[in-house]
């Protein structure tokens, strides 16, 4: 796969506070990578230097094999960017807002290029409303659709989906996907794990502005070993807590509902244990470890 | 630069500016407010002082091109102050747009709304007080564009302070002009300020282009040395405005306040 954006030793400091600590990372062509990480980790610096609002202290962006000191406006031309925490014009209406962002990308027939857009998005609606008296979902649907304005060849999505009823943000993923299948290269910052898993391909982990890991959302998941077994009790509710405890298990109740952390390779364990001491229940799942269980466990490594 | 981009910024201006009524009244109002003040204080003159219509003449004059200045000193500034406001700044540059084509995009502006505000003044100057442009003469189109350039320069110069400094020093867009108009020698002959005062008019190309107004209208002609003066200090201060502002433009994506201010 051909490398369309390649990050090198890249560093920034504010000051005495390092924001990003030397990242390396490379995307290839109509791949989607998450850029995950906590508050504060540095993602959202990274993205605003791989859009060279931000100079780097040190390191080195090449774009489609470009760097920004002599292609600055032959890059942003084939890119484009989406947050929910920028705005635009508060007193333009959404055609508007489109129209000038079209224009400043140059794009040949924007009447048209809009018009196909906001029936994808579902814009249509509030396309004459001022920006101002948007939803904080219907701008970030906006936000989306000026994202696609030019066609870019690479999206730097920044919480894409944030604020989006569930409906629309599965719509969102679905373009998203789409859109992949295109060709396009898609950097995406969420806090909504389930979505990472579903759309990126490969993650990147970023805390305090290192990346700590890099894999694809199943692997990572895999290195957190924890699974949850959840019973719904029948007979010996005190029993199972006690063995629990007595075997080093994290256990937590809520009524007759029993939840026991384990590692997978305890699981057959801790069942045949359950069986020798008569426990009878109802219900049982086993709850394989997500990526969300291991971002929870990266950032409390970090805060411990 | 791209043309179409500048169009965009323009475009945006003017969307901007048909939905806020305050941005309307802006054109006209401080024209009316200072033509107003200035006119009612000539005709108390003329009314008590002998052989007063010249010194009337000049005071009207004097209003007229300091709209120039004034309205050109706040043109730039007040775009991007704007945009600041409007947390547009991250979408606008993220777009392949230059700050040269947003400068000149926002000028262009600035040029429309300020002939808007000129022609009413003098519509305005004729029907309150008589005024005619011909006590001008054709003094006015270099006094006009001189003016103008500076006001733009000091504009920029304040922009560029907002990317250094930010919001902090969103004072000086008002503050500006008032800064400069005491040494620019609007309504009284540079001979008039303290001497060590002088020293600093020297320096404004502002001093240059009201003292040649007054030759015009006294009929003494124009200083045409005074004027080379006067164009080669603003083509020197909008250079140095210009360096400032890339540089600042560049500190800013170092620091990192293009993104948090904006």
């Amino acid at each position: 796969m051909d490398d369309i954006l390649v990050v090198d030793q890249l560093k920034k400091q504010f000051g005495t506070f390092t924001a990003v600590d030397g990242i390396s990372f490379r995307v290839g062509k109509g791949e989607i990578v998450g850029l995950l990480g906590p508050n504060g980790a540095g993602k959202t610096t990274t993205i605003f230097m791989l859009l060279d609002l931000i100079t780097p202290t040190s390191g080195d962006i090449r774009i489609f094999g470009l760097g920004y000191k002599r292609h600055h406006e032959e890059i942003l031309q084939r890119l484009n960017y989406s947050s929910t925490y920028v705005e635009m014009v508060p007193r333009l209406t959404v055609w508007e807002n489109l129209l000038i962002m079209a224009k400043l990308y140059q794009v040949p027939d924007p009447e048209t290029k809009i018009k196909n857009l906001i029936g994808r998005f579902g814009v249509e609606e509030f396309l004459t409303k001022r920006h101002e008296q948007l939803s904080q979902g219907q701008k970030t649907r906006v936000h989306l659709c000026k994202a696609f304005l030019n066609d870019p060849e690479i999206l730097l999505l920044d919480e894409p989906t944030a604020s989006l009823d569930p409906d629309v943000a599965a719509m969102v993923r679905a373009e998203i996907l789409t859109a992949q299948k295109h060709g396009m290269t898609i950097l995406f910052t969420s806090h909504n794990m389930a979505e990472v898993e579903e759309v990126c391909e490969r993650v990147l982990f970023i805390n305090h502005g290192k990346i700590v890991a890099e894999d694809t959302p199943m692997e990572l998941a895999k290195k957190v070993r924890q699974a949850r077994v959840n019973f719904m009790m029948k007979d010996g509710q005190k029993r199972t807590m006690e063995f629990a405890k007595k075997s080093g298990f994290t256990a937590t109740a809520d009524g007759r509902f029993v939840t026991i952390s384990v590692d997978e390779s305890d699981i057959a364990f801790l069942l045949a244990g359950l069986g020798e001491l008569g426990v009878e229940y109802r219900e049982i799942s086993i709850d394989k470890p997500t990526l969300e269980d291991y971002f929870i466990k990266m950032t409390m490594k970090e805060a411990v | 630069m791209n043309v179409k981009r500048i169009e965009a910024i323009v475009q945006k201006s003017w969307y901007s500016t048909q939905r806020d009524i305050f941005r309307i009244f802006d054109i006209f109002f401080w024209p009316v407010i200072e033509l107003f003040v200035w006119g009612i204080f000539s005709v108390f003159i003329a009314k008590t002082a002998i052989d007063s219509v010249n010194l009337v003449t000049m005071l009207l004059g004097g209003v007229v091109l300091w709209t120039f200045f004034n309205r050109a000193s706040k043109d730039i500034s007040l775009a991007m102050i704007d945009e600041m406001w409007s947390r547009n700044f991250i979408n606008l540059f993220s777009t392949p747009l230059l700050i040269s084509e947003y400068i000149v995009g926002v000028i262009i502006v600035g040029l429309t709304k300020l002939i808007v505000s000129i022609v009413f003044m003098f519509f305005l100057a004729y029907l309150m007080y008589g005024f005619n442009i011909s006590s001008i003469g054709l003094y006015i189109i270099p006094a006009a564009l001189g003016l103008t350039m500076f006001g733009w320069t000091l504009s920029i110069f304040v922009q560029a302070c907002f990317l250094r400094y930010g919001h902090t020093v969103e004072v000086l867009i008002w503050a500006m002009a008032s800064l400069v108009q005491p040494f620019s020698c609007i309504f009284y002959p540079l001979s008039a300020l303290p001497y060590w005062a002088q020293y600093i008019a020297r320096l404004l190309p502002t001093t240059y282009f009201f003292e040649n107004m007054r030759a015009t209208m006294m009929g003494k002609g124009i200083n045409i040395g005074e004027l080379i003066i006067a164009t080669g200090l603003t083509v020197f201060y909008l250079v140095l405005a210009l360096v400032f502002l890339y540089r600042s433009f560049d500190q800013a994506k170092k620091s990192g306040s293009l993104v948090k201010n904006y």
